[in-house]
Protein backbone atom coordinates (compact mmCIF):
# COMPACT_ATOMS: atom_id res chain seq x y z
CA UNK A 1 0.00 0.00 0.00
CA UNK A 2 2.69 2.41 1.33
CA UNK A 3 4.96 1.81 -2.16
CA UNK A 4 1.89 2.28 -4.45
CA UNK A 5 1.18 5.75 -2.64
CA UNK A 6 5.01 6.53 -2.96
CA UNK A 7 5.23 5.35 -6.48
CA UNK A 8 2.10 7.56 -7.17
CA UNK A 9 3.32 10.16 -5.97
CA UNK A 10 6.68 10.00 -7.69
CA UNK A 11 4.44 9.77 -11.15
CA UNK A 12 2.95 13.24 -9.76
CA UNK A 13 6.33 14.94 -8.93
CA UNK A 14 7.56 14.00 -12.61
CA UNK A 15 4.77 14.59 -14.16
CA UNK A 16 5.00 18.39 -12.12
CA UNK A 17 8.54 18.50 -13.01
CA UNK A 18 8.69 17.94 -16.84
CA UNK A 19 5.97 20.33 -17.34
CA UNK A 20 8.32 22.68 -15.31
CA UNK A 21 10.83 21.85 -17.15
CA UNK A 22 9.13 21.74 -20.95
CA UNK A 23 8.72 25.54 -20.01
CA UNK A 24 11.77 26.15 -19.25
CA UNK A 25 13.48 25.28 -22.61
CA UNK A 26 12.91 29.27 -23.44
CA UNK A 27 14.03 30.57 -20.20
CA UNK A 28 13.66 34.03 -21.52
CA UNK A 29 9.89 33.78 -21.70
CA UNK A 30 10.04 31.87 -18.68
CA UNK A 31 11.92 34.12 -16.28
CA UNK A 32 9.78 37.29 -18.12
CA UNK A 33 6.63 35.00 -16.59
CA UNK A 34 7.86 34.75 -13.31
CA UNK A 35 8.97 37.93 -12.70
CA UNK A 36 6.41 40.03 -14.22
CA UNK A 37 3.77 37.79 -12.67
CA UNK A 38 4.84 39.57 -9.15
CA UNK A 39 5.28 43.16 -10.56
CA UNK A 40 1.27 42.48 -11.89
CA UNK A 41 0.10 41.21 -8.22
CA UNK A 42 2.55 44.20 -6.42
CA UNK A 43 0.80 46.74 -8.41
CA UNK A 44 -2.68 46.07 -6.60
CA UNK A 45 -0.74 47.20 -3.26
CA UNK A 46 -0.84 50.63 -4.50
CA UNK A 47 -4.97 50.35 -4.37
CA UNK A 48 -4.32 48.96 -0.38
CA UNK A 49 -2.19 52.36 0.17
CA UNK A 50 -5.01 54.66 -1.06
CA UNK A 51 -8.00 52.99 0.97
CA UNK A 52 -5.67 53.13 3.97
CA UNK A 53 -4.33 57.13 3.44
CA UNK A 54 -8.25 57.22 3.69
CA UNK A 55 -9.24 55.71 7.06
CA UNK A 56 -6.97 53.56 9.55
CA UNK A 57 -8.95 50.00 8.85
CA UNK A 58 -10.78 48.28 5.76
CA UNK A 59 -13.36 45.99 6.75
CA UNK A 60 -11.87 45.53 9.88
CA UNK A 61 -8.69 44.86 9.07
CA UNK A 62 -5.26 46.67 9.37
CA UNK A 63 -3.21 47.27 6.30
CA UNK A 64 -0.65 44.32 7.86
CA UNK A 65 -3.49 41.78 7.83
CA UNK A 66 -5.00 42.63 4.51
CA UNK A 67 -1.24 41.82 3.39
CA UNK A 68 -1.04 39.04 5.04
CA UNK A 69 -4.75 38.43 3.26
CA UNK A 70 -3.68 38.87 -0.07
CA UNK A 71 -0.21 37.09 0.00
CA UNK A 72 -2.26 34.10 1.30
CA UNK A 73 -4.70 34.52 -1.77
CA UNK A 74 -1.76 34.95 -3.90
CA UNK A 75 0.24 31.82 -2.31
CA UNK A 76 -2.88 29.47 -2.35
CA UNK A 77 -3.60 30.01 -6.26
CA UNK A 78 -0.15 29.80 -7.21
CA UNK A 79 0.55 26.36 -5.34
CA UNK A 80 -2.95 25.05 -7.04
CA UNK A 81 -1.81 26.44 -10.60
CA UNK A 82 1.53 25.34 -10.24
CA UNK A 83 0.69 21.76 -9.36
CA UNK A 84 -2.88 20.97 -10.16
CA UNK A 85 -3.62 23.39 -13.41
CA UNK A 86 -5.29 21.12 -15.36
CA UNK A 87 -8.43 21.09 -12.99
CA UNK A 88 -9.25 24.73 -14.73
CA UNK A 89 -9.62 23.43 -17.55
CA UNK A 90 -11.19 20.02 -17.42
CA UNK A 91 -14.75 21.29 -18.95
CA UNK A 92 -12.24 21.16 -21.91
CA UNK A 93 -10.75 17.76 -21.87
CA UNK A 94 -14.63 16.45 -20.73
CA UNK A 95 -16.50 17.97 -24.27
CA UNK A 96 -13.51 17.36 -26.18
CA UNK A 97 -13.38 13.84 -25.35
CA UNK A 98 -9.58 14.38 -24.83
CA UNK A 99 -9.60 11.87 -21.31
CA UNK A 100 -8.79 8.86 -22.90
CA UNK A 101 -5.17 9.42 -22.86
CA UNK A 102 -5.40 9.83 -18.90
CA UNK A 103 -7.43 6.66 -18.76
CA UNK A 104 -5.59 4.03 -20.43
CA UNK A 105 -2.60 4.63 -17.93
CA UNK A 106 -1.78 2.57 -14.94
CA UNK A 107 -1.91 5.29 -12.35
CA UNK A 108 -4.99 7.14 -10.82
CA UNK A 109 -6.63 9.02 -13.23
CA UNK A 110 -7.79 12.01 -11.39
CA UNK A 111 -4.18 12.66 -10.19
CA UNK A 112 -2.98 11.94 -13.60
CA UNK A 113 -5.50 14.93 -15.10
CA UNK A 114 -4.59 17.22 -12.55
CA UNK A 115 -0.87 17.21 -12.82
CA UNK A 116 -0.63 17.28 -16.56
CA UNK A 117 -0.52 20.66 -16.71
CA UNK A 118 1.89 23.69 -14.99
CA UNK A 119 1.02 27.59 -14.98
CA UNK A 120 4.51 28.91 -15.33
CA UNK A 121 2.99 32.63 -13.94
CA UNK A 122 1.75 30.88 -11.20
CA UNK A 123 4.80 30.74 -9.49
CA UNK A 124 5.16 34.44 -9.37
CA UNK A 125 1.80 34.35 -7.53
CA UNK A 126 3.34 31.54 -4.80
CA UNK A 127 6.65 34.02 -4.78
CA UNK A 128 5.08 36.86 -4.62
CA UNK A 129 2.69 35.82 -1.87
CA UNK A 130 5.45 34.46 0.18
CA UNK A 131 7.60 37.65 -0.03
CA UNK A 132 4.52 39.54 0.88
CA UNK A 133 3.95 37.55 3.67
CA UNK A 134 7.64 37.92 4.93
CA UNK A 135 7.85 41.24 4.37
CA UNK A 136 4.74 41.12 7.51
CA UNK A 137 7.52 39.44 9.58
CA UNK A 138 4.30 36.65 11.04
CA UNK A 139 7.10 35.06 13.43
CA UNK A 140 7.77 31.43 12.91
CA UNK A 141 4.48 29.99 14.35
CA UNK A 142 2.44 32.40 11.76
CA UNK A 143 4.98 31.38 9.13
CA UNK A 144 4.20 27.75 9.63
CA UNK A 145 0.34 28.33 9.88
CA UNK A 146 0.98 30.30 6.39
CA UNK A 147 2.46 27.46 4.95
CA UNK A 148 -0.33 25.28 5.95
CA UNK A 149 -3.11 27.63 4.97
CA UNK A 150 -1.28 28.11 1.72
CA UNK A 151 -1.47 24.12 1.05
CA UNK A 152 -5.46 23.74 2.70
CA UNK A 153 -6.32 27.48 0.13
CA UNK A 154 -4.70 25.18 -2.87
CA UNK A 155 -6.51 22.43 -1.86
CA UNK A 156 -9.90 24.46 -1.57
CA UNK A 157 -9.13 25.66 -4.68
CA UNK A 158 -8.08 22.92 -6.64
CA UNK A 159 -11.51 21.21 -5.25
CA UNK A 160 -13.89 23.69 -6.18
CA UNK A 161 -12.79 23.87 -9.29
CA UNK A 162 -13.04 20.22 -9.89
CA UNK A 163 -16.29 20.21 -8.80
CA UNK A 164 -17.80 22.38 -11.29
CA UNK A 165 -15.33 21.33 -13.82
CA UNK A 166 -16.87 17.76 -13.21
CA UNK A 167 -20.29 18.93 -14.23
CA UNK A 168 -19.24 19.18 -17.49
CA UNK A 169 -19.84 15.31 -17.48
CA UNK A 170 -23.83 16.40 -17.38
CA UNK A 171 -24.06 19.93 -18.91
CA UNK A 172 -22.81 22.21 -21.41
CA UNK A 173 -20.61 25.14 -20.98
CA UNK A 174 -19.54 24.34 -17.33
CA UNK A 175 -16.77 26.31 -18.15
CA UNK A 176 -18.18 29.58 -18.26
CA UNK A 177 -19.15 28.74 -14.98
CA UNK A 178 -16.41 27.07 -13.57
CA UNK A 179 -14.31 30.57 -14.63
CA UNK A 180 -16.75 32.99 -13.42
CA UNK A 181 -17.07 31.34 -9.88
CA UNK A 182 -13.48 31.08 -9.55
CA UNK A 183 -12.93 34.22 -10.66
CA UNK A 184 -15.25 35.16 -7.70
CA UNK A 185 -13.81 33.34 -5.20
CA UNK A 186 -10.09 35.24 -5.90
CA UNK A 187 -11.96 38.32 -6.21
CA UNK A 188 -14.08 38.08 -3.03
CA UNK A 189 -11.18 36.50 -1.27
CA UNK A 190 -8.62 39.49 -2.00
CA UNK A 191 -11.13 42.01 0.21
CA UNK A 192 -12.06 41.88 3.67
CA UNK A 193 -14.94 40.03 4.90
CA UNK A 194 -15.44 43.06 7.09
CA UNK A 195 -17.11 44.97 4.35
CA UNK A 196 -19.59 41.88 3.70
CA UNK A 197 -22.60 41.71 5.68
CA UNK A 198 -25.75 40.07 6.10
CA UNK A 199 -26.69 37.31 3.47
CA UNK A 200 -24.04 38.19 1.18
CA UNK A 201 -21.69 36.87 4.05
CA UNK A 202 -23.26 33.97 4.45
CA UNK A 203 -23.21 32.57 1.13
CA UNK A 204 -19.51 33.84 1.00
CA UNK A 205 -18.84 31.51 3.52
CA UNK A 206 -21.06 28.74 2.52
CA UNK A 207 -21.80 28.58 -1.23
CA UNK A 208 -17.91 29.92 -2.23
CA UNK A 209 -15.39 28.45 -0.45
CA UNK A 210 -14.17 31.85 0.03
CA UNK A 211 -14.60 32.41 3.87
CA UNK A 212 -13.58 28.65 4.96
CA UNK A 213 -10.76 28.69 2.95
CA UNK A 214 -9.25 32.58 2.89
CA UNK A 215 -10.52 34.68 5.61
CA UNK A 216 -10.94 32.21 7.98
CA UNK A 217 -7.36 30.93 7.94
CA UNK A 218 -6.20 34.50 7.85
CA UNK A 219 -8.18 35.43 11.03
CA UNK A 220 -6.31 32.53 12.73
CA UNK A 221 -2.81 33.47 11.41
CA UNK A 222 -4.06 36.95 13.45
CA UNK A 223 -5.01 35.04 16.53
CA UNK A 224 -4.38 31.45 16.54
CA UNK A 225 -7.69 29.70 17.44
CA UNK A 226 -7.71 25.75 17.13
CA UNK A 227 -11.31 25.27 16.43
CA UNK A 228 -11.40 27.34 13.68
CA UNK A 229 -8.38 25.37 13.03
CA UNK A 230 -9.68 22.42 12.88
CA UNK A 231 -12.83 23.38 11.46
CA UNK A 232 -10.25 24.97 7.78
CA UNK A 233 -8.91 21.82 8.14
CA UNK A 234 -12.26 19.46 8.14
CA UNK A 235 -13.95 21.91 5.50
CA UNK A 236 -11.43 21.71 2.94
CA UNK A 237 -11.49 17.51 3.50
CA UNK A 238 -14.90 17.85 2.97
CA UNK A 239 -14.65 19.93 0.20
CA UNK A 240 -11.98 17.67 -1.76
CA UNK A 241 -13.76 14.48 -0.93
CA UNK A 242 -17.07 15.94 -2.55
CA UNK A 243 -14.77 16.79 -5.63
CA UNK A 244 -13.65 13.57 -5.83
CA UNK A 245 -16.41 11.61 -6.20
CA UNK A 246 -18.31 14.19 -8.29
CA UNK A 247 -15.51 13.32 -11.02
CA UNK A 248 -15.61 9.86 -10.71
CA UNK A 249 -19.11 9.70 -10.78
CA UNK A 250 -19.14 11.60 -14.30
CA UNK A 251 -16.45 9.60 -15.33
CA UNK A 252 -18.49 7.05 -15.40
CA UNK A 253 -20.89 8.91 -17.87
CA UNK A 254 -18.00 9.57 -19.81
CA UNK A 255 -18.42 8.69 -23.44
CA UNK A 256 -14.98 8.01 -24.89
CA UNK A 257 -14.26 10.15 -28.24
CA UNK A 258 -12.66 8.90 -31.33
CA UNK A 259 -9.30 11.66 -31.39
CA UNK A 260 -6.28 10.18 -31.42
CA UNK A 261 -3.77 11.58 -28.50
CA UNK A 262 -0.78 10.55 -27.08
CA UNK A 263 0.70 11.83 -23.70
CA UNK A 264 4.44 11.62 -23.90
CA UNK B 1 -15.48 29.91 -34.56
CA UNK B 2 -12.69 32.59 -35.27
CA UNK B 3 -11.77 30.88 -38.73
CA UNK B 4 -15.17 30.62 -39.97
CA UNK B 5 -15.64 34.17 -38.89
CA UNK B 6 -12.20 35.63 -40.85
CA UNK B 7 -13.40 33.35 -44.04
CA UNK B 8 -16.61 35.16 -43.81
CA UNK B 9 -14.62 38.83 -43.75
CA UNK B 10 -12.92 37.95 -46.12
CA UNK B 11 -15.88 36.59 -48.75
CA UNK B 12 -17.53 40.22 -47.95
CA UNK B 13 -14.27 42.15 -48.77
CA UNK B 14 -13.74 40.18 -51.98
CA UNK B 15 -17.50 40.73 -52.77
CA UNK B 16 -17.10 44.91 -52.19
CA UNK B 17 -13.69 44.37 -53.92
CA UNK B 18 -15.13 43.09 -57.03
CA UNK B 19 -17.15 45.76 -57.74
CA UNK B 20 -14.20 48.24 -57.82
CA UNK B 21 -15.62 50.45 -55.11
CA UNK B 22 -12.94 49.71 -52.89
CA UNK B 23 -10.45 51.15 -54.49
CA UNK B 24 -12.20 54.37 -54.82
CA UNK B 25 -12.54 54.70 -51.48
CA UNK B 26 -9.90 52.89 -49.02
CA UNK B 27 -11.52 53.60 -45.84
CA UNK B 28 -14.97 51.81 -46.89
CA UNK B 29 -13.15 48.20 -47.19
CA UNK B 30 -12.76 48.35 -43.08
CA UNK B 31 -16.33 49.17 -42.77
CA UNK B 32 -17.14 46.31 -44.48
CA UNK B 33 -14.94 44.47 -42.20
CA UNK B 34 -16.83 46.01 -39.07
CA UNK B 35 -20.49 45.43 -41.00
CA UNK B 36 -19.58 41.47 -41.03
CA UNK B 37 -17.84 41.13 -37.37
CA UNK B 38 -20.52 43.26 -36.18
CA UNK B 39 -23.15 40.63 -37.64
CA UNK B 40 -21.85 37.45 -36.89
CA UNK B 41 -21.32 39.01 -33.27
CA UNK B 42 -25.23 39.58 -33.22
CA UNK B 43 -25.36 35.53 -33.60
CA UNK B 44 -23.79 35.43 -30.43
CA UNK B 45 -24.95 38.23 -28.36
CA UNK B 46 -26.30 35.82 -25.69
CA UNK B 47 -22.86 34.43 -24.72
CA UNK B 48 -22.00 38.23 -24.10
CA UNK B 49 -24.20 38.36 -20.84
CA UNK B 50 -22.96 34.91 -19.27
CA UNK B 51 -19.86 37.43 -18.32
CA UNK B 52 -22.22 39.87 -16.38
CA UNK B 53 -21.81 37.35 -13.34
CA UNK B 54 -17.83 38.70 -13.30
CA UNK B 55 -18.94 42.20 -13.86
CA UNK B 56 -21.64 42.21 -11.07
CA UNK B 57 -19.31 40.36 -8.15
CA UNK B 58 -16.57 43.65 -9.51
CA UNK B 59 -19.46 46.42 -8.98
CA UNK B 60 -21.05 44.18 -5.63
CA UNK B 61 -17.61 44.62 -4.37
CA UNK B 62 -16.78 47.77 -4.85
CA UNK B 63 -20.35 48.95 -3.97
CA UNK B 64 -19.90 47.64 -0.29
CA UNK B 65 -16.26 48.88 -0.32
CA UNK B 66 -17.52 52.44 -0.57
CA UNK B 67 -20.41 51.74 1.49
CA UNK B 68 -17.51 50.73 4.36
CA UNK B 69 -15.14 53.77 3.52
CA UNK B 70 -17.89 56.59 3.44
CA UNK B 71 -18.70 57.59 7.00
CA UNK B 72 -21.40 59.35 6.32
CA UNK B 73 -23.75 59.98 2.83
CA UNK B 74 -23.04 63.44 2.80
CA UNK B 75 -18.91 62.88 3.13
CA UNK B 76 -16.66 64.12 -0.15
CA UNK B 77 -13.67 61.82 -1.20
CA UNK B 78 -11.03 63.55 -3.22
CA UNK B 79 -14.66 65.42 -4.54
CA UNK B 80 -16.88 62.80 -5.24
CA UNK B 81 -19.72 62.06 -3.54
CA UNK B 82 -20.35 58.07 -2.67
CA UNK B 83 -22.62 57.80 -5.34
CA UNK B 84 -20.48 59.30 -7.78
CA UNK B 85 -17.21 57.47 -6.77
CA UNK B 86 -19.63 54.02 -7.22
CA UNK B 87 -20.90 55.38 -10.45
CA UNK B 88 -17.09 55.88 -11.60
CA UNK B 89 -16.25 52.66 -10.70
CA UNK B 90 -19.21 51.46 -12.50
CA UNK B 91 -18.43 53.06 -15.86
CA UNK B 92 -15.40 52.59 -15.74
CA UNK B 93 -15.46 48.79 -14.82
CA UNK B 94 -18.36 48.98 -18.03
CA UNK B 95 -15.87 50.21 -20.55
CA UNK B 96 -13.43 47.62 -19.36
CA UNK B 97 -15.24 44.13 -19.42
CA UNK B 98 -17.71 45.40 -22.34
CA UNK B 99 -14.68 46.32 -24.17
CA UNK B 100 -12.49 42.77 -23.27
CA UNK B 101 -9.42 44.68 -25.40
CA UNK B 102 -7.89 41.11 -24.52
CA UNK B 103 -8.99 39.90 -28.12
CA UNK B 104 -6.80 42.06 -29.35
CA UNK B 105 -3.77 41.27 -27.95
CA UNK B 106 -4.76 37.93 -28.19
CA UNK B 107 -5.55 37.53 -31.74
CA UNK B 108 -2.53 39.49 -32.46
CA UNK B 109 -0.29 38.03 -30.92
CA UNK B 110 -1.35 34.66 -32.06
CA UNK B 111 -1.46 35.49 -35.93
CA UNK B 112 2.79 36.55 -35.52
CA UNK B 113 3.62 33.77 -33.27
CA UNK B 114 1.87 31.25 -35.47
CA UNK B 115 3.24 32.42 -38.37
CA UNK B 116 -0.87 33.79 -39.93
CA UNK B 117 0.97 36.94 -40.54
CA UNK B 118 2.59 36.07 -44.12
CA UNK B 119 -1.12 35.39 -44.86
CA UNK B 120 -3.01 38.50 -43.42
CA UNK B 121 -0.58 40.71 -44.40
CA UNK B 122 -0.81 40.03 -48.18
CA UNK B 123 -4.39 41.23 -48.22
CA UNK B 124 -5.62 44.68 -49.99
CA UNK B 125 -5.69 46.08 -46.06
CA UNK B 126 -3.64 47.19 -43.40
CA UNK B 127 -3.13 44.25 -41.08
CA UNK B 128 -3.36 46.76 -37.78
CA UNK B 129 -6.67 48.58 -39.35
CA UNK B 130 -8.34 45.70 -40.14
CA UNK B 131 -7.93 44.20 -36.59
CA UNK B 132 -8.90 47.44 -35.30
CA UNK B 133 -12.03 47.06 -37.52
CA UNK B 134 -12.36 43.60 -36.53
CA UNK B 135 -12.12 44.82 -32.59
CA UNK B 136 -15.07 47.41 -33.20
CA UNK B 137 -17.36 44.89 -34.94
CA UNK B 138 -16.75 42.63 -31.72
CA UNK B 139 -17.35 45.02 -28.61
CA UNK B 140 -19.71 47.49 -30.97
CA UNK B 141 -22.46 44.22 -29.59
CA UNK B 142 -20.92 43.82 -25.92
CA UNK B 143 -20.79 47.46 -25.29
CA UNK B 144 -24.35 48.66 -25.30
CA UNK B 145 -25.47 44.76 -23.33
CA UNK B 146 -22.66 46.21 -20.56
CA UNK B 147 -23.77 49.58 -20.38
CA UNK B 148 -27.41 48.35 -20.49
CA UNK B 149 -27.15 46.01 -18.00
CA UNK B 150 -24.71 48.89 -15.71
CA UNK B 151 -27.87 51.29 -15.86
CA UNK B 152 -29.97 49.07 -14.39
CA UNK B 153 -27.77 47.50 -11.91
CA UNK B 154 -26.66 51.28 -10.67
CA UNK B 155 -30.28 52.01 -10.69
CA UNK B 156 -31.34 49.42 -8.36
CA UNK B 157 -28.01 49.20 -6.00
CA UNK B 158 -26.96 52.69 -5.73
CA UNK B 159 -29.44 55.00 -6.72
CA UNK B 160 -29.80 57.73 -9.53
CA UNK B 161 -26.51 59.95 -10.40
CA UNK B 162 -26.84 62.97 -9.24
CA UNK B 163 -26.85 66.27 -11.67
CA UNK B 164 -26.85 63.72 -14.97
CA UNK B 165 -28.11 65.38 -18.10
CA UNK B 166 -29.18 63.60 -20.64
CA UNK B 167 -28.24 65.51 -23.13
CA UNK B 168 -24.46 65.02 -22.74
CA UNK B 169 -25.02 61.62 -23.86
CA UNK B 170 -23.92 61.56 -27.02
CA UNK B 171 -20.61 63.57 -26.52
CA UNK B 172 -20.01 60.62 -23.51
CA UNK B 173 -20.28 58.02 -26.00
CA UNK B 174 -17.53 59.54 -28.37
CA UNK B 175 -15.16 60.06 -25.67
CA UNK B 176 -16.04 56.36 -24.53
CA UNK B 177 -15.12 55.58 -28.11
CA UNK B 178 -12.19 56.90 -28.43
CA UNK B 179 -11.22 55.61 -24.96
CA UNK B 180 -11.63 52.31 -25.84
CA UNK B 181 -9.94 53.03 -29.79
CA UNK B 182 -6.73 54.19 -27.57
CA UNK B 183 -6.93 51.16 -25.31
CA UNK B 184 -7.13 48.73 -28.78
CA UNK B 185 -3.86 50.92 -30.22
CA UNK B 186 -2.23 50.83 -27.35
CA UNK B 187 -2.22 46.86 -26.35
CA UNK B 188 -2.20 46.21 -30.13
CA UNK B 189 1.33 48.02 -29.79
CA UNK B 190 2.84 45.81 -27.24
CA UNK B 191 0.87 42.84 -28.91
CA UNK B 192 3.29 43.58 -32.00
CA UNK B 193 6.40 43.71 -29.96
CA UNK B 194 5.77 39.80 -30.71
CA UNK B 195 7.60 40.15 -34.41
CA UNK B 196 10.59 40.46 -31.89
CA UNK B 197 9.90 38.30 -28.69
CA UNK B 198 7.79 35.32 -28.08
CA UNK B 199 5.48 36.24 -25.59
CA UNK B 200 4.49 39.58 -25.01
CA UNK B 201 1.61 38.10 -21.93
CA UNK B 202 3.82 40.00 -19.58
CA UNK B 203 3.71 42.84 -20.84
CA UNK B 204 0.04 43.13 -21.28
CA UNK B 205 -0.33 42.04 -17.29
CA UNK B 206 1.69 45.38 -16.54
CA UNK B 207 0.02 47.27 -19.03
CA UNK B 208 -3.59 45.91 -17.43
CA UNK B 209 -2.96 46.56 -13.93
CA UNK B 210 -2.11 49.74 -14.08
CA UNK B 211 -5.05 50.62 -16.17
CA UNK B 212 -6.84 48.92 -13.29
CA UNK B 213 -5.41 50.30 -10.40
CA UNK B 214 -4.75 53.87 -11.11
CA UNK B 215 -7.81 54.34 -13.87
CA UNK B 216 -10.41 51.66 -13.20
CA UNK B 217 -10.78 51.70 -9.38
CA UNK B 218 -9.81 55.38 -9.06
CA UNK B 219 -10.48 58.57 -10.05
CA UNK B 220 -7.04 60.56 -10.87
CA UNK B 221 -8.08 63.11 -7.89
CA UNK B 222 -7.28 60.42 -5.52
CA UNK B 223 -4.20 60.23 -6.08
CA UNK B 224 -1.35 62.28 -3.72
CA UNK B 225 -1.36 66.06 -5.65
CA UNK B 226 2.16 65.84 -7.11
CA UNK B 227 0.96 62.72 -8.90
CA UNK B 228 -1.74 64.04 -10.37
CA UNK B 229 -0.46 66.03 -13.37
CA UNK B 230 2.01 62.79 -14.20
CA UNK B 231 -0.88 60.60 -14.31
CA UNK B 232 -2.95 62.84 -16.65
CA UNK B 233 0.01 62.66 -19.19
CA UNK B 234 -0.66 58.78 -19.31
CA UNK B 235 -2.77 56.71 -21.31
CA UNK B 236 -5.09 55.91 -18.12
CA UNK B 237 -6.34 59.74 -18.69
CA UNK B 238 -7.75 59.25 -22.02
CA UNK B 239 -8.77 55.48 -21.64
CA UNK B 240 -11.16 55.40 -18.62
CA UNK B 241 -10.80 58.18 -15.99
CA UNK B 242 -12.25 60.39 -19.21
CA UNK B 243 -15.21 58.51 -19.92
CA UNK B 244 -16.34 58.13 -16.62
CA UNK B 245 -15.41 61.52 -15.16
CA UNK B 246 -17.70 62.93 -17.85
CA UNK B 247 -20.51 60.57 -17.10
CA UNK B 248 -20.50 61.16 -13.03
CA UNK B 249 -19.71 65.27 -13.33
CA UNK B 250 -19.85 66.72 -16.85
CA UNK B 251 -18.50 70.14 -16.99
CA UNK B 252 -17.81 71.66 -21.19
CA UNK B 253 -14.86 72.52 -19.75
CA UNK B 254 -13.54 69.53 -18.76
CA UNK B 255 -15.22 67.90 -21.82
CA UNK B 256 -12.86 69.75 -24.25
CA UNK B 257 -9.59 69.32 -22.40
CA UNK B 258 -10.57 65.52 -22.37
CA UNK B 259 -11.19 64.90 -26.41
CA UNK B 260 -8.33 67.22 -26.77
CA UNK B 261 -6.24 64.49 -25.24
CA UNK B 262 -8.01 61.86 -26.74
CA UNK B 263 -7.41 63.15 -30.43
CA UNK B 264 -3.49 63.44 -29.34
CA UNK B 265 -3.10 60.15 -27.88
CA UNK B 266 -5.17 58.48 -30.47
CA UNK B 267 -2.54 60.30 -33.65
CA UNK B 268 0.56 59.68 -31.39
CA UNK B 269 -0.59 56.25 -30.49
CA UNK B 270 -1.56 55.42 -34.00
CA UNK B 271 1.66 56.71 -35.62
CA UNK B 272 3.55 54.18 -33.21
CA UNK B 273 1.59 51.56 -34.22
CA UNK B 274 2.61 51.94 -37.78
CA UNK B 275 5.67 52.05 -36.93
CA UNK B 276 6.05 48.89 -34.74
CA UNK B 277 4.13 47.34 -37.68
CA UNK B 278 6.66 48.49 -40.10
CA UNK B 279 9.58 47.21 -38.45
CA UNK B 280 8.07 44.26 -37.20
CA UNK B 281 6.94 42.88 -40.66
CA UNK B 282 10.55 43.55 -42.00
CA UNK B 283 11.99 41.74 -40.12
CA UNK B 284 9.38 38.94 -40.33
CA UNK B 285 11.27 35.08 -41.87
CA UNK B 286 8.91 32.60 -43.02
CA UNK B 287 9.22 29.16 -42.71
CA UNK B 288 7.11 27.50 -45.27
CA UNK B 289 4.27 24.96 -44.23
Amino acid sequence: MLTVVKNQLRVCFLSIQYNIMREMVNKVTFLTNVVFMVLNDASILVQWFILFRLRDDVGGYSLREVLMLWGLVAASFGLSNILFARALSLPNLIINGKLDAYLVQPKNVLLGVLTSETRISAIGDLLYGVILVCVCRPGVGGFCLFLLFTITGALAFTAFALLLGSLSFWFVRMDILQNQMLMGMINFGTYPDGIFQGAARILLYVLLPVGMALWLPSHVMARFDGKMLMAVLGYVFLLSAAAVAVFYRGLKRYASGNLMEARL
Amino acid sequence: MFESGRKSVEGALLSAHGQGSVRRKPWRKYGVIYKSVLLENLQYAANVALGFFAYFVFIYIYIRLWGYMYRSPEELIAGYTKEQMIWYVMMTEMLYFGSNAGVVAGEVAKDIRGGNIAYLMNKPYHYTLYILARYTGEWSVRMPMYAVFAVLIGAVLVGPLPHFQWITVPVMALCAVLGITINAVFKLCISLFSFWIEDTTPFQWIYNKLILVVGILFPVEIFPKALQPLLKMTPIYTVCYGPAKLIVDFSLEKCVEILMAQAVYLAAGCALMFFIYGKGVRKLYVNGG
